[in-house]
């Protein structure tokens, strides 16, 4: 459940009072709406319980990805309850607040558990300004995620101090057209060091977990010999970059080769393992399945594997779930 | 163990349980129903078992491949608590699912589930003894006999084996038992289950106690008042009353479930998180357990048994069995000498709980004694609860808002439902993927059962040689008297709340 209201004061005093106000107001009003019986004598705790594992700053591209966004977190807040910081620009040069809630109530329980959140819409004006105004918003001694919705942050010096207050800095390269600059791009900011993610690169989990069950099912690194690596699609991803370099820092003494492939859809087309009694072939069939055909420890395998469907929610929980270092990641992103 | 495989990412996903046939011995049974299967099935659906991931049941009763499907159907739908069954993959499931009917005294079984396994062409294969305890030795035996017990060489495979608990009787028949069990399958191939070890919130004391540092330095005599642990249950025997008149409480709770608790909580920190380290500090702790001189058991030890047991079903009206069981334990080292931990399990208690309550001492002044509304300081309680509810709470006083200086108790929760959103996998599912991919941290040794049987046996024998005045507890009460007054002869008392 999602509530809001709006706040006239733009001052990060003033939005910290109004949340401090709504609290209370929506304490009130669980109490009013649901009275502990007094003749229970075994009560089971009801009330508003006010959860909160970290700061998220959201950075939407515009209003219509800032409401898109604004669902994703509702999603999120279960796993990962967060005072949420939605910024998105507008035309408005003024810097506008929103104060919101997302609340739920676990199956079978009384008490309502909550998130606050601060959706802070600007212009180009305004934007200079945010830095200044997330700093008080923070929640104190909690880790700062930044989710720059987009492959690159907005081109603003203020923006870029954001970087700063963040533990983590969340993009997604999946719409760059050129991935090669946007890695390093990556990789620069990863030498400030700033701990970065890329959403391409999570989209990559559901095959390379399919790989990695390949070797515990008894694969031995050392009987691979070379590795191919194909994508579908005019122009190389990051994702198939990703790929690549995962493999080739995973089996230092393969031949890895990456080629493009014709295929139905541009991504990630298969990865075929050269070993001495013949080739494991991994490769995308239809309906977002993975087909796995070779000699898999002694014995002769064909079987599909279903992908995840990367849902946006399902791909942030993931990285929202990883706030110290990834160094399977750093490790890719640098090779 | 280490992790060969080059592609993981334990930040990412789980490691694959490798491709191997699960034989469940007694696969008719309520375990292999309510639990085995159902914790089976929802690795499956989570991903973590290969696609020709086999399950070969086996028991008495005649049933064909098809018939032993439906049943585990029917089971995996009706005990699943939180998964509901998903027909495709199901289907794919099942067609996994085989089935050999035959005796446990028949050495013909053994030479059918060999031929099975070859056909089915597993060369890793875990068995899992979900029989009658009587069974343990025989079918091990003919485990070996049939040479069951090796993967075919030069395959890469390997064969393990999980035994239910309770394992022994006494001391002196799990010593046997060991002998038994190791002159067929290695100590690292055999796998004794401790259900309670696989529970995510008593794996949760280990994270609490060495993940967090402002809790560590405070657990120790210093501080430690002494500790309690409850594992209460609101009903009876439920129809198994033949069964618990063989074991009762302290052999079915004490010996194993929480004395593996205590020993969670009272461990030093092992040098590494893995298997051998964590398992020899437990080891290290259940050995340093005071073992009780004949003439302390009935000073440190509390036997009970509820009004209406001897009317059960299957149970004699003149048993002696214990359905209550209430005993203090020292540790002799030095981080908890002097420190008494006290244990307590019943059933037909007021309500179903199992929690650890830590008693820390007073302030050493009761500086807000008079007038505050306290008589005296209060200490504080740590309390990690294991069911329900299944969280951690911290127990101080605070001063009232107003005027004046009056304290009320107030209590710090964390509740792992609310916290964590996502689904605990049941210890089932956690001791199986674990056993199936060679990790024993959760299992239990033979050196710690053995050192868990020899705490606990003082006290049999002394309750072997006496007649009770049974019964001696009303149904949803604590517990009898004398277990009230075992802590009063020391000022303490049971947190009966």
């Amino acid at each position: 459940m999602a509530t809001v209201a709006n706040t006239n004061v733009i001052t990060p005093e003033g939005i910290l009072r109004d949340l401090n106000q709504w609290w209370k107001d929506l304490a009130q009003s669980e109490a009013e709406a649901n009275p502990t019986p007094t003749d229970d004598p075994h009560p089971k705790t009801g009330g508003l319980l006010k959860a909160c594992a970290m700061t998220f700053v959201v950075a939407a591209q515009s209003e219509v990805d800032a409401r898109a966004a604004h669902e994703t977190v509702g999603l999120l807040m279960h796993d990962h309850p967060s005072r949420a910081i939605l910024l998105h620009p507008t035309q408005d040069p003024d810097l506008k607040a929103t104060i919101f809630s997302e609340c739920w109530q676990p199956f079978g329980k009384r008490q309502q558990i909550c998130a606050d959140g601060i959706e802070i819409a600007a212009g180009a004006k305004g934007f200079e300004e945010v830095s200044r105004f997330i700093v008080p918003l923070r929640v104190p001694d909690l880790p700062v995620v930044l989710w720059c919705r987009g492959s690159a942050p907005p081109e603003t010096n203020a923006f870029h101090d954001l970087f700063g207050l963040a533990d983590k800095i969340i993009f997604d390269s999946a719409t760059t057209t050129d991935a090669d600059e946007a890695l390093r791009g990556l990789r620069r900011l990863h030498a400030y060091g700033y701990r970065v993610a890329d959403l391409h690169w999570t989209r990559l989990t559901g095959w390379r977990e399919a790989v990695a069950h390949v070797f515990d099912d008894g694969l031995k690194a050392a009987d691979i010999r070379s590795a191919r690596v194909t994508y579908g699609g005019d122009q190389m991803t990051t994702c198939a970059r990703y790929f690549e370099a995962w493999v080739r820092t995973s089996l230092p003494t393969a031949r890895v080769a990456i080629e493009p492939e014709i295929a139905d859809h541009p991504g990630l087309y298969s990865l075929t393992l050269g070993t001495r009694s013949g080739d494991i072939v991994i490769s995308l069939c239809k309906d977002n399945m993975l087909e796995i055909t070779g000699e898999i420890g002694g014995v002769n395998r064909q079987y599909r594997t279903a992908l995840p469907a990367n849902a946006e929610d399902a791909m942030m929980r993931e990285e929202l779930g990883i706030l110290g270092a990834d160094p399977i990641y750093e490790r890719v992103l640098n090779a | 163990m280490a992790n060969a495989n080059p592609f993981s990412d334990p930040l990412r996903f789980e490691r694959r349980v490798p491709a191997c046939a699960i034989v469940i011995f007694g696969a008719s049974g309520d375990l292999a129903k309510r639990k085995l299967l159902p914790a089976l099935y929802r690795l499956a659906l989570d991903r973590f078992l290969p696609e020709n991931f086999a399950i070969i049941g086996t028991s008495r009763t005649a049933m064909t491949d098809e018939e032993f499907r439906a049943k585990m159907r029917e089971s995996v739908e009706k005990y699943s608590e939180d998964t509901s069954l998903d027909a495709s993959l199901w289907s794919r499931f099942e067609s996994n699912l085989h089935y050999v009917t035959g005796d446990l005294n028949d050495e013909n079984l053994y030479t059918a589930l060999g031929a099975k396994i070859a056909e089915i062409k597993h060369s890793s294969v875990l068995f899992y003894l979900s029989t009658q305890p009587s069974y343990y030795g025989p079918v091990v035996d003919a485990i070996g006999h049939a040479g069951l017990n090796k993967a075919p060489e030069g395959s890469g495979g390997w064969r393990r084996i999980i035994i239910e608990k309770p394992f022994g009787h006494d001391l002196e028949s799990a010593r046997a038992l060991n002998k038994r069990v190791q002159s067929v399958f290695q100590e690292d191939e055999t796998y004794r289950i401790d259900h309670y070890l696989g529970k995510e919130t008593v794996q949760n004391i280990l994270a609490f106690r060495f993940g967090n540092g402002i809790f560590e330095p405070l657990w120790n005599r210093r501080y430690v008042n002494h500790v309690q642990i409850t594992a209460a249950e609101s009903i009876g025997v439920e129809g198994r009353g033949a069964y618990y008149q063989e074991a009762g409480a302290l052999r079915d709770m004490i010996q194993n479930h929480l004395l593996q608790v205590m020993a969670t909580i009272a461990m030093e920190p092992p040098a590494l998180f893995e298997a051998g380290a964590v398992r020899d500090e437990r080891a290290k702790l259940l050995r340093s357990i005071r073992i009780m001189k004949p003439e302390d058991v009935p000073r440190f030890s509390v036997c009970g048994q509820y009004k209406g047991f001897r009317q059960e079903e299957g149970v004699n009206p003149e048993t002696q069995t214990d359905t209550y069981a209430a005993a203090t334990f020292y540790v002799d080292n030095w981080r908890w000498a002097g420190v008494p931990f006290y244990i307590r399990t019943g059933k037909k208690l007021p309500r179903r709980v199992t929690d650890i309550a830590i008693q820390y001492n007073t302030a050493p002044l009761a500086l807000f004694g008079a007038g505050s509304g306290e008589p005296t300081a209060r200490p504080n309680y740590l309390i990690l609860r294991i069911q329900p509810e299944e969280g951690i709470s911290m127990r101080f006083l605070s001063k009232e808002p107003g005027s004046g200086m009056r304290l009320r108790p107030v209590s710090m929760d964390f509740n792992y439902g609310t916290s964590f959103g996502n689904r605990s996998p049941s210890a089932y599912e956690t001791l199986l993927a674990d056993a199936m991919l060679g990790d024993a941290t959760l299992y239990t040794r033979q050196d710690m059962v053995e050192a868990s049987w020899k705490v606990i046996q003082p006290i049999l024998d002394d309750w072997g040689a006496r007649k009770f005045s049974f019964p001696n507890y009303e149904p949803g009460s604590w517990g009898p008297a004398e277990a009230d007054a075992m802590l009063a002869r020391t000022g303490r008392k049971w947190r009966n709340s």
